[in-house]
């Protein structure tokens, strides 16, 4: 379960402390719930997912993780440049407390992500695509009770989108979800709640299509 | 299914393991032959200082073998500066990995201190013994008092690291001031010369630096002959060492949101 309790964020620019991205964020989510986050670009979605992780923390309010919290999947960071994508894998492996079936996880990695001969290069040499694969196969190598995901599944060339999709299914199975997406049908496929967020403010539906129902309108209007 | 959640020190220790490892890779692999330039650069700067020793006709530092003094001031001094040099970068260095929320930025810092202290010591023992084959007396006199001053000049580093990590982080141009000052640090700890030779009133300038004090002392305890200025003292040593620690670690703590989500 997570909680999310009055929570405001603002960030420090250059010129003193920027407007608020949220103000006053309440929600629940129950275990095994898939919740999809929709709002316009700059709503607030990605600072969200980054509270929500752990990554950044709220200015104000406060954020209850009673579970296993996957990093915020899909956003730029997560691999180190100069390191291998099998260094990385062995980094994120020991993290979590993994050092003793690491090379179990390792090959799951390297069997999902098909890097080929590129996973023992450094992660800088790699495309996009790439190395959205390898993000993604080492959000899959762990047991977590809580996936986020910034519009990972969006990576890829068709088969590996197909691959993804089917990995993410059987992972919604057992475990939460909260992505965000900006393909309808993605946050359809894989989410049953929704969350909109507008005007920093964020609004529940137990329903996904009513909260991509709100948010269409507020942007037509 | 809900998995056991391990305790913040389970987590702490397996995340300076993972970032020991992944430092150690990338300071020992990356670029040509990384590894051989960290035996490389003091050798040459013995060799360097040897020869300009010849041309001001110094031949000899009094009570001690030219060679191993300075062999043992230039490996104490370079760990001490790698570990503020490079754990200043430090969190600048691994950014990207602060994606994960177990990791935050004072980990890099230890953990690239650690690092260096570790690879400084292997580095000045492989030195040591080479010149032990060379026939140099290279055996301390008051071992663990050489330890005990090789290790005060590391935590003085970590302290300064500590410090200048976080400063340079969330003022830029003070990072650069501060690289700006490593140089003169280098001439004003006595690397190349016995800072006894300075006159008495300039000494006592000299050793507000704590890099003086620890080489003195590393040396001191080194040769039972050489007659290490008066000044140095292990308690301005450690008492820096930890003010510095305090005070780093303080405003690691201050500043830990602002650092992360630089």
């Amino acid at each position: 379960m997570i909680l999310v309790e009055d929570v405001h964020k603002r960030y420090q620019t250059d010129h003193g402390p920027g407007k608020w991205v949220l103000q006053g964020v309440s929600f629940t989510i129950p275990p095994k719930v898939n919740v999809g986050l929709v709002g316009r670009n700059g709503a607030g979605k990605s600072t969200l997912l980054r509270l929500i992780g752990g990554v950044d923390t709220p200015t104000r309010g406060r954020i209850e993780r009673n579970c296993r919290v996957s990093w915020p999947m899909g956003y730029g960071g997560g691999t180190h440049g100069t390191l291998t994508g099998r260094q990385n894998a062995k980094f994120v492996c020991r993290i979590h407390g993994h050092e003793d079936d690491l090379a179990d996880r390792i090959a799951y990695v390297q069997d999902f992500a098909q890097l080929g001969d590129a996973f023992d290069e450094p992660v800088r040499t790699y495309s996009s695509g790439m190395k959205s694969r390898l993000q993604f196969a080492l959000s899959l190598a762990f047991d977590f009770d809580v996936y986020i995901s910034d519009e990972v599944t969006a990576a890829g060339d068709a088969a590996f989108k197909k691959k993804a999709a089917d990995a993410f299914k059987k992972l919604t199975d057992r475990a939460g979800l909260i992505m965000v997406s900006h393909g309808e049908s993605t946050l359809r496929q894989f989410c049953s709640a929704g969350i909109w967020l507008h005007e920093g403010r964020a609004y529940w539906f137990d329903d996904i299509g009513d909260a991509l129902k709100n948010y269409k309108e507020s942007i037509s209007a | 299914m809900s998995g056991t959640v391990r305790s913040a020190s389970a987590v702490t220790l397996s995340v300076w393991k993972a970032l020991f490892l992944r430092e150690a890779v990338s300071r020992i692999s990356s670029g040509r032959a990384a590894w051989a330039w960290l035996l490389f650069e003091p050798v040459v700067h013995v060799a360097f200082i040897l020869v300009l020793f010849t041309l001001v006709r110094m031949r000899v530092v009094p009570g001690a073998e030219a060679a191993v003094w300075l062999l043992v001031g230039l490996s104490s001094f370079f760990t001490a500066r790698n570990i503020y040099s490079r754990g200043m970068e430090a969190i600048n260095a691994n950014e990207a990995l602060f994606a994960y929320r177990q990791v935050i930025p004072v980990d890099a810092v230890l953990v690239r201190a650690a690092l260096e202290a570790f690879l400084g010591v292997i580095v000045a023992m492989l030195l040591l013994v080479g010149a032990g084959l060379f026939g140099f007396q290279v055996v301390p006199h008051d071992p663990l008092g050489a330890l005990a001053g090789f290790a005060g000049l590391c935590l003085c580093g970590l302290g300064l690291g500590l410090i200048l990590s976080v400063a340079s982080e969330l003022v830029p141009e003070l990072g650069k001031v501060a690289r700006l000052l490593f140089t003169p640090l280098y001439f004003l700890s006595g690397v190349m010369f016995p800072v006894s030779l300075v006159p008495p009133q300039y000494r006592e300038i000299l050793f507000y630096n704590p890099f003086a004090h620890g080489l003195e002392l590393a040396r001191g305890a080194f040769f039972p002959l050489y007659h290490a200025a008066p000044e140095a003292s292990f308690g301005y040593l450690y008492g820096f060492a930890l003010t510095t620690i305090f005070l780093g670690l303080s405003l690691q703590v201050r500043y830990a949101v602002r650092l992360r989500a630089q």
